[in-house]
């Protein structure tokens, strides 16, 4: 059992199997050694114990699973109920699931992002997120062209 | 388990906003802990800090420092960060270097040991706390194509490699010649620290690295600094070893201090080496320790050989093993070895016995035997029956059995002996049959028998000598006869067994028949006091030949004879009977002497004795007359006779009935063999052996053509011995012959306008 502090001092009680899906909180663990010292970490474990027994991927996972994991955009029903939640609160678990290096939740919370997005024109994207059109016509082109080169397929 | 001091160094982590220089500020200290004194542990609170100090850098969105105007694509941050962790880990050895300055040998080892030991676990620590930096910018970095940017713990070890091992390497590569020298000292027999030189030798593996794949285990350093010189070494080493060895000791210990120095060298691969050394190293010992002195231990093995030198055979054995070519030279030699010791045996046997016609079966294939069993055993214990040695084992074996001192020039001896021998175990009488090892005799025979080239020669004496076997019903039992046989069929296929099967089947049917017929003259007549059993025996598979003279069947048995032949004749009619006289024998009874005495005699004995039922005396023309037996024969019957005292002859020409006959046995048996019989024999079996093989070589070469339909002179010549050489060595001359033969038949022709081709004729 170990104890989780979050941000704003609640304390969780959690089991180390369960905390251990955030690679961030196994490698502290092998690293400092296990403790009754609180682990301060602003997060929640409904997720994590949902997933509990779940193999947890490979710390180098191969490239051919990457590839399945990027395309398809499918999510599980369990999954979706628990990102059914407003923007804000959305965006609050992408940004923890990447800080706690909980590799299969950033994966849901991205992916229900690309569902939002998918089909819609780029007024509608903006609207969305609340997104202030800030680029001149004339940089528009180039500047998206540059910065969505990395997501091309090469 | 974490210090409170260490926490307080961490507790105030720098605002998510902070720029370089204070966000690596307060890094530098987390980094230095680690590094230097993470054995005063660290709490989950710094831990936290840190990482959270390096998520914090990567993830705000601002620009720090300058901007890559190559740029593509969003911008990740993290280089500056890399680049002073970089910074970082050079500092970090400047002190180390200076300690290593005055170590030497294994005190070097050891500070290098503790220190690489102290690093790689802060390393570890740092890549996790630097994870998001590695998730990230160096992710993004390698897959633009940046090979020289390592995830964390990848670029401490190439850190480590440029500014501290190469360094001290520098120095007359000074770790590696440590090295070098506390294993040579093992090898001298003392006592090192083999968990310090694997820990050591393990570093170097470490340190390679493959710039495309850094997961990937890479060789370079470890082959570079280490394995090299070290296959130098060992090379070295042994070599002056093994000359200072040899010079004052004996083959046979050198031989043993090879086998423990490479067993050691295996050893030393398991305990604190790579296993891709083993390849390299083995095989360099091996050439050093084996091969540089192989014609040394090729030159011993004669001396081990003769002195039996059993465990030293062994070790030679499986050290020249180890090398290419290392055995042949051995099994050449012992080939030889053989091969001397089978004539040598032989040659010893012609020299006490005097003369090799008169040399006994047994006391031949016995010593043929024990030099074959001799040294199969040597191969088996020796040489592992390696097969190598078992072909030249075997290539020595033909050899001895085939042509020594005994067998002279003759090819037919040895195959006449042994099938001799094989005769003497399968009679009646025979000891061996009382011992119950007849089996285990007739194996032996075997042994012999795959040896021997001229199988054929074999065959037909051992035909005859069937024939004679069951003709006169001295056989010992029909069990070992068929063993025998089955033995023969299994070496040489049916084939060659065939003949001497159906010899067994007309023996079988034979007794029928005389059941049979006996039966049926019991039904007719009441007349027979005679009685009578006959043999039927197909012309084709039996080596008998008949009389090649007349002869007056006496009319005591007329009427038998006759009575069967009519009854042959309903039972099979169209078949010619030919009667061998001179195979059959009979049972006399006699009636002019006080005590009545049983004559066992052969047919012309009995048809000479009855001729006395009439006359006292006869002349030599009047038992001529009366039988038509051959002179020269009859001679000889008659000679037998008077040596047995039955006939009295006095005068010449002239013999009389003895009248005072008198012998110690009731049953006499006067059926001896005739003495220009016996050597006959001998010759009419060769003869007999000169037919079958012409038409063997006929028949084979007509089959080979059948197969191919056209085929160049020397290469059918080439197929014919190698399809017959199962059976016996065909002479060229008579494989030519056989072809002159069958062209003369056309069988086959000569192809238009060739001059060496033959055709087949269908």
């Amino acid at each position: 059992m170990v104890t989780l502090v979050t941000s704003d001092n609640e304390k969780f009680n959690a089991e180390k199997e369960v905390v251990e899906r955030s690679v961030l909180i196994k490698n502290m663990l092998e690293d400092v050694g296990e403790s009754d010292q609180p682990i301060p970490l602003p997060m929640f474990l409904e997720y994590c114990e949902h997933h509990r027994g779940e193999p947890l991927p490979a710390p180098d996972a191969d490239t051919s699973q990457d590839d399945t994991r990027k395309r398809t955009t499918d999510i599980s029903e369990w999954d979706q109920k628990f990102i059914t939640v407003d923007q804000e609160m959305l965006f609050e678990i992408i940004l923890a699931a990447n800080y706690l290096d909980i590799k299969s939740l950033l994966d849901v919370g991205c992916k229900t992002v690309a569902n939002m997005i998918k089909g819609k024109t780029p007024e509608e994207i903006r609207k969305l997120f609340n997104i202030v059109n800030d680029f001149t016509p004339r940089r528009r082109c180039a500047q998206i062209k540059k910065e969505n080169e990395w997501a091309e397929d090469r | 388990m974490a210090s409170s001091s260490t926490s307080d160094a961490f507790i105030s982590a720098p605002p998510r906003t902070a720029d370089l220089e204070e966000t690596w500020a307060f890094l530098t200290k987390g980094v230095d802990h680690i590094m230097n004194k993470l054995d005063t542990g660290m709490d989950f609170p710094s831990y936290t800090n840190l990482y959270t100090t390096v998520y914090n850098y990567c993830t705000s969105t601002k620009m720090h420092g300058k901007t890559d105007s190559n740029r593509t694509g969003a911008n990740l941050v993290g280089a500056d960060l890399y680049v002073k962790l970089q910074d970082y880990f050079v500092e970090h050895f400047k002190s180390m270097k200076e300690k290593t300055a005055g170590l030497q040998d294994e005190e070097l080892l050891r500070y290098y040991a503790t220190e690489w030991d102290r690093y790689t676990t802060g390393a570890n620590f740092l890549n996790r706390l630097f994870t998001y930096l590695n998730r990230y910018w160096v992710k993004r970095e390698r897959d633009e194509g940046k090979k020289n940017v390592y995830q964390v713990y990848t670029l401490a070890l190439a850190q480590w490699k440029q500014h501290f091992f190469l360094p001290i390497q520098k120095e007359d590569t000074k770790l590696a010649s440590a090295l070098l020298r506390l294993i040579e000292r093992q090898r001298n027999g003392e006592v090192i620290d083999q968990g310090l030189v694997k820990k050591v030798v393990f570093s170097f593996v470490s340190l390679g690295l493959d710039n495309n794949d850094p997961i990937k285990e890479c060789l370079d350093v470890y082959k570079e600094h280490f394995e090299t010189p070290f296959i130098d070494a060992t090379e070295k080493y042994y070599k002056k070893e093994s000359d200072t060895f040899l010079a004052s000791n004996t083959v046979s210990e050198y031989l043993k201090k090879a086998e423990d120095r490479l067993r050691e060298e295996d050893d030393r691969i398991e305990r604190y080496l790579h296993t891709k050394t083993r390849k390299e190293l083995i095989s360099k010992c091996e050439d050093v320790l084996i091969r540089e002195h192989s014609e040394l231990m090729w030159e011993s093995f004669q001396k081990l050989l003769d002195f039996d030198q059993d465990e030293d055979l062994q070790r030679m054995y499986a050290l020249l093993s180890r090398i290419p070519e290392g055995l042949e030279p051995l099994r050449k030699r012992f080939e030889g070895h053989v091969k001397q010791a089978g004539l040598a045996s032989i040659s010893k046997l012609i020299g006490e016995g005097g003369n090799a016609d008169t040399i006994d079966p047994k006391v031949y294939v016995d010593a043929l035997l024990e030099v074959h069993k001799k040294n199969s055993e040597t191969v088996t214990r020796s040489f592992k029956s390696e097969a190598g040695f078992a072909a030249s084992l075997d290539k020595a074996c033909r050899e001895f059995v085939n042509r020594n001192t005994a067998t002279g020039s003759s090819s037919t001896k040895s195959p006449e002996l042994i099938a001799k021998h094989a005769d003497m175990l399968l009679r009646k009488n025979n000891k061996m049959a009382e011992e119950e090892d007849l089996e285990g005799a007739l194996n032996r025979v075997m042994v012999l028998f795959k040896y021997l080239e001229d199988k054929d020669v074999f065959q037909t004496f051992y035909t005859t000598k069937l024939s004679k076997r069951l003709i006169h019903g001295v056989s010992a039992s029909d069990e070992s006869e068929a063993s025998m046989i089955s033995k023969l069929k299994e070496a040489c296929g049916f084939e060659y067994t065939n003949k001497l099967q159906r010899m067994f089947t007309d023996m079988s049917l034979s007794k029928d028949l005389t059941d049979s017929f006996k039966e049926r003259m019991s039904q007719n007549h009441d007349d027979m006091d005679i009685t009578f059993s006959v043999m039927v025996l197909g012309t084709n598979f039996w080596p008998l030949n008949p009389p090649p003279h007349e002869f007056v069947i006496p009319a005591e048995i007329l009427t038998t004879y006759d009575r069967f032949q009519k009854y042959y004749q309903t039972k099979h009619s169209g078949r010619k009977l030919t009667w061998l006289w001179n195979y059959s024998k009979n049972e006399l009874r006699t009636n002019y002497l006080n005590q009545k005495y049983i004559l066992m005699t052969s047919s012309y004995q009995m048809a000479v004795l009855v001729l006395y039922n009439k006359n006292e005396t006869m002349s030599l023309d009047e038992i001529f007359a009366a039988t038509s037996i051959g002179k020269d024969i009859l001679t000889q019957v008659l000679a037998l006779l008077v040596k047995a005292k039955i006939l009295i002859n006095e005068e010449s020409e002239q013999y009389d009935l003895n009248p005072g006959f008198k012998s110690k046995k009731i049953r006499v048996n006067l059926n001896l063999p005739i003495k220009a019989e016996v050597k006959q024999e001998s010759n009419e079996v060769l003869k007999a052996v000169d037919e079958d093989r012409k038409y063997a070589i006929q028949a084979t070469i007509v089959r080979i053509m059948k197969a191919r339909k056209t085929m160049k002179n020397q290469a059918l010549i080439q197929e014919v011995i190698s399809q017959i050489s199962h059976r016996f060595a065909p002479r060229i001359p008579d494989i030519k012959k056989a072809i002159e033969t069958l062209l003369e038949k056309e069988y086959i022709e000569r192809v238009d306008g060739s001059k060496d081709t033959f055709a087949y004729v269908a």
